[in-house]
């Protein structure tokens, strides 16, 4: 592990945090940087969710490539909140509250996690290339049924759903925050915990077995694991779809090494300056004129079509 | 000692395994031989647990394997698979500290870092430790991985085609190795192995297979006869015994074997 690298990308966060809470703030400290310190915590639990699950799932899935995002789970949670609005209305967020909203994704981002561990990892490892080719076609058909969804509801609605398609945040509660924090530690810290089991369960099925390690069970707790911060994520931030793999692979080269006692906070390191980094652009520098989604979907996007020509036959 | 007894495994409509019942004695080589699809790597990946076998029995010490944890079971029977995880960035070192897994859970002691360096030391890797994996030669990969099998410790060794696409040189150094696991340490060692003539070379014993059926098992000596091997590949067979070992040669058949 290169522990000085390390160091210098939490520093490098750091220094970026406190240059997005304090540049042009006047430091008024009654409105704009108790706003920002909202927004910032959103990036902070965001980007460590996006990047402990993307991570996670890689080493269960035994690929580079794939990610939560990329087999569907951030369609699904779009698709809800379209269904959500269409059957209830935009009374809907009354009545269910954002709480109430936050929680039943979590619940149904585990039962959307359950299907897919009955369903792709019920002989142990597939083929990559047939796992990224189905979680394609799945997002690709639940986006459609959303988009269905969305020009069947009335424009109000539409616009309230609107907002849920991108990465924003501007649209955390303070009590949802709370929620968030204390459900992203806890996973977080299991994960943690568990960053032994995780490595062996990265060499494989079989080399896990053998090594004693109860290989299914493990991996259900630990998609279950990732569906809750998936969920998070996506009720937090909205939908970020390559983000994960950029934030993985980035956190591979600089780490040096796939231990995940090194891999985890590296990603996290990533995902969160990657996030202050977009947010600093666009709110200091473009005047808000485009979106964090359009600034980090270029970028990762771009290192996700390079990857994959880069590593065509090997993944 | 691993014994099992009338095994059977189906896929689908396809019996790959059918009522067999052997023996694999304590501190001895055995060799699972037979042609393609007869069963060998089905039945040694019962014995390693990662298939369950549809009917039958098999014993670890007349102690039937199922009853055994399984995290137990990681200290008393190690398996090597076909070379996996290549596109893992990590040490030989590290790879082979896994292998301390069932002892440790991941924190290495200082018993867990003298058998790393041990298994290391053993294979000869000590000028590799410190080099990364997906950077090695296959057949130091497959080295490391057998190296990460040693270090756990077990009394048997299980190992699936462990000289696939290895050259010769390399070949040698894991049948030599196998052979010294079981001669100096008093390992149980079972493989399954294409090449004939190391299977001769370097077991005590040989356990036949075909078409899902044991078709025989006994000592080498009594095995590896033109006979029985002509009748279990259908090829024919000159087995050449010199003081240097036994050689078999099936390149160029005489008569009429197509």
């Amino acid at each position: 592990m290169r522990r000085p690298l390390m160091l210098s990308s939490w520093v490098a966060v750091l220094v970026l945090a406190v240059v997005f809470v304090l540049l042009n703030s006047g430091l008024d400290t009654d409105y704009i940087i108790p706003k920002r310190l909202l927004r910032l915590a959103a990036m902070g639990l965001g980007g460590v969710c996006i990047a402990f699950s993307a991570i996670v799932f890689q080493s269960i899935a035994g690929n580079r490539i794939l990610t939560p995002a990329i087999m569907g789970y951030e369609s699904v949670y779009l698709l809800f909140q379209a269904l959500l609005v269409w059957l209830l209305g935009t009374s809907s967020l009354m009545l269910m509250g954002q709480n109430g909203n936050f929680f039943a994704s979590v619940l149904l981002m585990l039962a959307y996690s359950w299907v897919i561990h009955r369903w792709l990892f019920r002989d142990g490892r597939s083929n990559v290339y047939f796992l990224l080719l189905l979680g394609l076609v799945l997002t690709m058909v639940i986006s459609t049924l959303t988009q269905f969804i969305q020009v069947t509801v009335s424009p109000g609605e539409f616009a309230v759903l609107q907002g849920y398609n991108e990465a924003s945040f501007n649209r955390v509660r303070p009590g949802q925050l709370g929620y968030a924090a204390v459900l992203v530690l806890l996973v977080a810290g299991v994960m943690l915990r568990s960053r032994a089991l995780l490595d062996v369960i990265a060499l494989g099925r079989e080399q896990a077995l053998s090594l004693g390690v109860d290989y299914p069970r493990c991996v259900r707790q630990q998609l279950f694991l990732v569906a809750v911060l998936v969920a998070i994520s996506a009720s937090l931030v909205g939908p970020t779809a390559f983000m994960g793999i950029f934030v993985a692979n980035l956190a591979y080269a600089l780490a040096g090494t796939t231990r995940h006692r090194a891999t985890l906070p590296m990603a996290s390191a990533v995902a969160v300056g990657l996030f202050i980094l977009a947010q600093l652009l666009v709110e200091q520098v473009l005047n808000y004129r485009t979106t964090v989604t359009i600034l980090i979907n270029l970028i990762c996007g771009g290192y996700f079509l390079a990857l994959m020509i880069r590593t065509r036959g090997r993944a | 000692m691993i014994s099992v007894h009338n095994l059977s495994k189906r896929y689908g409509g396809r019996t790959v395994l059918a009522d067999v019942s052997t023996r694999f004695p304590a501190r001895q080589v055995t060799s699972l031989i037979g042609p393609n699809g007869a069963g060998k790597t089905t039945l040694l990946m019962m014995l390693a647990r990662l298939l369950s076998p549809d009917q039958g029995e098999i014993l670890l010490a007349e102690q039937p394997v199922h009853d055994i944890r399984l995290a137990d079971y990681a200290r008393r029977v190690a398996t090597l698979r076909q070379s996996p995880g290549i596109n893992l960035r990590l040490t030989v070192e590290e790879l082979v500290g896994f292998g301390r897994f069932p002892y440790s859970r991941g924190t290495l002691t200082e018993t867990d870092r003298h058998a790393v360096a041990d298994a290391i030391e053993f294979l000869s890797l000590t000028p590799l430790r410190q080099a990364y994996i997906d950077e090695l030669s296959g057949g130091q990969r497959q080295m490391a991985f057998l190296a990460m099998t040693i270090a756990q410790q077990t009394d048997c060794l299980l190992l699936d085609e462990p000289l696939n696409n290895l050259d010769m040189k390399h070949a040698v150094q894991i049948m030599r190795a196998l052979r010294r696991l079981c001669d100096e340490q008093g390992r149980t060692v079972v493989l399954v192995i294409h090449d004939i003539n190391f299977a001769a070379n370097y077991s005590d014993r040989i356990v036949a297979l075909k078409q899902g059926r044991l078709h025989f098992s006994g000592p080498v000596a009594d095995t590896v006869t033109e006979a029985r091997l002509q009748d279990l590949y259908d090829l024919d067979f000159d087995i050449v015994r010199s003081e240097r070992g036994r050689l078999c040669n099936y390149f160029n058949p005489q008569g009429d074997w197509s």
